[in-house]
């Protein structure tokens, strides 16, 4: 099963290379058939990245989420499945261009990690562990993508309004609403994260709160999103303001997942 | 007074507020909590040290500063929402009347002799009202108009039952060999171990730490009984009896002159004093399962049993070695057996009173997200002219997505867009 799983993450990693060498072609070429292509591309790999997940899930007897390499390529599949989403909801193909670097980054970073199977120790072995971090993988992908259209919004008004990706890429007013809408999607699952998380540590700790690193970077995350949206309500401050907000909130988010385990180890070390 | 309340429930504040406490966690994650002087000094220096102590970052999350950062946040929040309040219901109210939604400043417009009807139910609206001069209007999903409120309201039971918890919660540790009895701290109770089980996956590693217990309280002499795992604590005489950690214990047989003398359960780390000589003391300082001289334990396993013990004479180290299974230890007429090795359980006891507050106000953040993000209040209204209808819609948070949902519609059912119509007063 594992081996079946180790197949199929390299074809699902070739999937995402080629997806992002396809939309890069699609940025240079500037032909819109590229970008449909990538867009079939993209929902394909996510079924391949499925399928690698459920198998690892049964070879592993456990939900694929309990080491860096789980939660990486996890993280990965979250940011495709967002993007997706937004794609099709916002009728935003273009999106997908921008994004898939960024899942390209996440894969690559999981392909690093150590893939060997290890025996979860008793605190790990809870229903909540599902809850929790299928949370928190939803709530990394959609702060992803409005990091994502945050950028594009940051370089939105350098396009030229009549040219290619001024018909392609929408106006930065509803740029600025959908990224808002995917910081909101990402503020919900991440209270989710949190307050699932507190339960689980209650239980397995005693504590429903220890202000162990991970911890407290999640509730940084959470606060800088906070003041994000508190912010667009003040005159001014939606567009460019807003933008720069979520760019920051995903440093956080990368910081929570990465920095804080090379960083600043504490009772999630094994996370 | 009326400017203090209002600086203290206005938006800036709240949001320097939040800056400082993100500032203030992300900093604090950085220096260790809960060491002393002499460890931040070797860490740091001693200027840094000086200065972490002065500040109180060796304890950042209770000092003075955090708390007090923390209580003005509750004092925001609770401002803010009781000077909302009158103002949302104002506009809640205001929201579904007919002469306000034509006076508002539209997100968009649309005018023709299309089918007003269609329009409505296109835009998932409910069937309209009449108002005067055959204006047309309805209104759905004023709910959403509670989402901060309810979010602070949430936020703010939150703190006030951490803090409540913090400042009421009793908590005890409690290790025990299975058939050890134990005083729990001040609670007046007493905890026995009945048994303790570990049980393992065919790979060895281990799958769960089962402790059965007894809890008596010894006025009433009442008792009751219960199983204590990880993940899965015992609820008994109001505590929660939380499976911590584990760690060796063995029993200790004293011999005077071959004669039993005295048996002792002791743990790693314990200690006692021989009887009819208190002079003599035993320490038992470690325990390897797997004994390998030098290397300590090979193992986890319990196969070759190596006892660490040291011995004092009135307060004299008389000596200390590792005794193997079958090796005593002699000191005058006094033979010291350690035998028969088990793991002991270390128990968390617990009772937080207003845990269930901080949950309630979890569950109500939540709910107040979802009101705010995904109730998006929605108002459309419909005004008869000569040459047909003029239709204004309005959807706070909605933005261009709802202005492109409104036309589009709007094409669809016969109308013609109207120039268009800036977006004045709050829209998200």
């Amino acid at each position: 099963m594992l081996q079946a799983e180790n197949t199929l993450f390299t074809i699902t990693l070739i999937g995402y290379f080629a997806l992002t060498a396809l939309n890069f072609a699609f940025v240079i070429l500037k032909k819109e058939t590229l970008v449909k292509t990538a867009f079939c591309l993209q929902a394909g790999v996510l079924l391949l990245h499925t399928a690698a997940l459920i198998l690892r899930g049964i070879g592993a007897g456990h939900w694929p989420m309990t080491n860096q390499y789980e939660f990486a390529t996890s993280f990965a599949w979250a940011l495709c499945l967002v993007s997706l989403i937004f794609i099709r909801k916002y009728r935003f193909p273009v999106l997908g261009a921008f994004s898939s670097p960024l899942i390209l980054l996440m894969i690559g970073y999981a392909s690093m990690q150590n893939r060997e199977v290890r025996e979860l120790m008793p605190s790990l072995r809870s229903s909540w562990l599902a809850f929790h971090v299928s949370t928190a993988i939803i709530a990394y992908g959609s702060f992803g993508v409005a990091f994502v259209l945050s950028l594009i919004f940051l370089f939105r008004d350098r396009m030229n309004e009549d040219g290619f990706w001024g018909q392609h890429i929408p106006q930065q007013e509803k740029l600025d609403i959908i990224s808002y809408r995917s910081v909101c999607l990402g503020m919900l699952f991440l209270t989710l994260t949190i307050l699932t998380g507190a339960i689980w540590a209650e239980q397995a700790w005693g504590s429903y709160w220890s202000w162990d690193p991970k911890e407290t970077w999640s509730l940084v995350t959470w606060i800088i999103y906070a003041i994000y949206l508190h912010q667009r309500l003040r005159r001014g401050w939606k567009g460019k303001a807003a933008a720069w907000f979520a760019v920051i909130g995903f440093i956080c988010v990368i910081f929570t997942y990465i920095g804080v385990n090379t960083f600043l180890p504490g009772i999630h070390s094994y996370a | 007074m009326k400017k203090i309340g209002r600086f203290l429930s206005s938006m800036p504040f709240a949001i320097g507020l939040l800056v400082l406490l993100a500032a203030a966690c992300a900093f604090s994650s950085a220096v260790t909590q809960g060491q002393t002087y002499e460890y931040y000094t070797a860490q740091y220096g001693e200027r840094t040290a000086g200065l972490i102590m002065a500040l109180r970052l060796d304890d950042a999350y209770h000092s003075w500063w955090f708390i007090g950062l923390s209580a003005f946040l509750c004092l925001n929040l609770l401002c803010c929402n009781l000077i909302r309040l009158p103002v949302l219901l104002k506009r809640i109210r205001a929201f579904s009347e007919p002469d306000a939604a034509v006076s508002a400043n539209a997100a968009a417009e649309a005018e023709g002799r299309g089918d007003v009807l269609k329009l409505f139910t296109a835009l998932h609206m409910p069937k309209p009202h009449e108002g005067r001069d055959g204006l047309l209007y309805a209104a759905r999903n004023r709910a959403g108009f509670w989402g901060a409120w309810v979010c602070h309201l949430g936020i703010l039971m939150l703190i006030l039952g951490f803090a409540l918890g913090q400042v009421t919660m009793k908590q005890y540790t409690v290790y025990a060999l299975p058939g050890q009895t134990k005083e729990i701290g001040d609670s007046g109770l007493t905890v026995t171990v009945d048994d303790f089980r570990i049980s393992r996956t065919e790979n060895g590693s281990v799958q769960q730490y089962m402790a059965d217990l007894t809890v008596v309280d010894p006025v009433s002499g009442k008792q009751e009984t219960g199983m204590a795992g990880v993940n899965a604590p015992a609820n008994l005489f109001g505590y929660k009896f939380y499976q911590n950690s584990v760690g060796w214990g063995a029993d200790v047989r004293v011999l005077e002159n071959g004669k039993e003398l005295q048996t002792e359960m002791l743990c790693v780390g314990e200690y006692f004093a021989v009887k009819d000589k208190p002079e003599l003391v035993i320490f038992f300082q470690n325990f390897y399962p797997d004994y390998v001289s030098q290397a300590g334990s090979a193992s986890q396993e319990l196969k070759n049993p190596g006892y660490i013990y040291q011995a004092y004479y009135r307060g004299q180290i008389l000596g200390m070695n590792v005794l193997l299974n079958g090796e005593v230890l002699t000191i005058d007429e006094y033979t010291v057996i350690f035998e028969n090795p088990r793991n002991y359980t270390l128990l968390a006891v617990k009772r937080d009173g207003f845990a269930w507050l901080v949950l309630l106000g979890g569950l109500i953040v939540l709910a107040g997200l979802v009101l705010a993000f995904w109730i998006q209040p929605r108002t459309v209204c419909a005004v008869r002219q000569e040459e047909g209808w003029h239709v204004y819609g309005q959807c706070r948070k909605g933005g261009a997505l709802f202005r492109e949902e409104f036309l589009s519609a709007a094409e669809e059912t016969g109308f013609r867009p109207c120039e268009k119509t800036e977006i004045k007063g709050e829209d998200v």
